[in-house]
């Protein structure tokens, strides 16, 4: 498996190291931290991808991270992007300019929406959740979409927190 | 039905989905399970319901949340439900916001550090250390990218621990993720 449960993501983009004083707090954290990382296999790598590749996922989430300048997720994503094998549009999907040229298409309907949910979320209204049903997502669709935003919105708020700690 | 209520109260107010729920009675054992219900409690929120059609990310969310809300030690529960209510002041949940601000007054048993929030919100001139912990949540959530050694000092001089900062972190960050799903799968309604 590619999306490896057994190394913390968080960990390994904030380069901590096993006598890091950073860890060791994290540590206190024992059980969040490790709930933190079962979400993001749920999140990426879950057991039914169903309508969202694994490699869709991974891109979302680089997107989704550059889009706030986590530079250490972005990274992290665009490596995953490529380790679940995303190509052509897919791997577009990690740049934060690119939009599918057929503006219509179903990719580019949940691309606005994730970089609306992402960047300005109180904007989000009914029509948009309307967008994403008239583009041809299902009720669990658009619910595992809204997960995928959501979890990884979580983590780049914990990592740039946990940066500050680490650098001050 | 009551229209939706898309300006900051804290009225009790009911969530209701734009999503369809899944149906207790045609639930999967697996969802039953996310779910938590039993035979003594089948009693379940139309948002939880609306989570388990995606099962496998609600049964690891569900308890994640509690324990960064709940866990012993470290920040006060307080101190968690202003960091809740300042992501959910930046990212206009409505929702998220009436509960939480609730909880901080029945907690803290200070409702004029809410009434200044819902008064003035992301302005809001407040006590110093309640100051830090709100200032700190409205950044973190509004300007990830921008959060450094300003907000660390400024959280540290009043005299937070690196545990209780941790602790900061996280239930300002568990917000970013619920406000992205209650403000945006659904819309709250008075209660009437």
């Amino acid at each position: 498996m590619t999306t490896e449960t057994t190394v913390d993501v968080i960990d390994k983009v904030l380069g901590l190291a096993p006598a890091s004083p950073l860890l060791a707090l994290r540590e206190q954290r024992a059980k969040l931290r490790h709930l933190t990382q079962t979400s993001y296999v749920a999140a990426l790598h879950p057991t039914d991808p169903r309508n969202f590749s694994y490699a869709e996922r991974a891109a979302f989430a680089a997107r989704m991270a550059a889009l706030w300048t986590s530079q250490e997720l972005q990274a992290h994503y665009r490596d995953l992007a490529a380790t679940e094998g995303a190509s052509g549009d897919v791997l577009s999907i990690a740049d934060p300019a690119w939009k599918p040229e057929d503006e219509a298409s179903r990719l580019a309907v949940i691309l606005r929406h994730v970089d609306l949910v992402t960047k300005n979320p109180k904007a989000a209204t009914r029509e948009n959740i309307e967008k994403l049903y008239a583009a041809g997502l299902d009720d669990r669709d658009i619910v595992t979409l809204a997960g995928i935003i959501a979890f990884v919105n979580y983590q780049v708020l914990v990592v740039a927190g946990l940066k500050m700690l680490r650098d001050n | 039905m009551s229209d939706a209520v898309h300006e900051f109260t804290l009225d009790a107010l009911e969530w209701q989905p734009y999503v369809k729920p899944v149906d207790l009675q045609t639930a999967t054992p697996e969802q039953l399970d996310a779910l938590k219900v039993t035979p003594s409690n089948t009693k379940v929120s139309a948002y939880v319901l609306v989570l388990a059609q995606e099962t496998e990310m609600l049964a690891e969310r569900s308890p994640l949340f509690n324990d960064i809300m709940y866990s012993d030690g470290g920040l006060s529960r307080g101190g968690r439900e202003l960091g809740a209510l300042a992501a959910s002041f930046v990212n206009h949940c409505i929702y998220c916001a009436q509960v939480h601000a609730n909880r901080f007054i029945q907690l803290e048993k200070r409702p004029e550090v809410v009434e200044e929030i819902y008064q003035n919100g992301l302005e809001a001139d407040l006590g110093e250390y309640d100051q830090a912990l709100f200032n700190f949540g409205v950044d973190l959530t509004a300007h990830p990218d921008n959060v450094g050694v300003y907000q660390f000092y400024h959280l540290r001089e009043t005299g937070l621990s690196d545990l209780e900062i941790l602790d900061l972190i996280h239930s300002v960050a568990i917000f970013g993720w619920a406000n992205r799903l209650m403000h945006t799968l659904g819309e709250p309604h008075r209660k009437d």
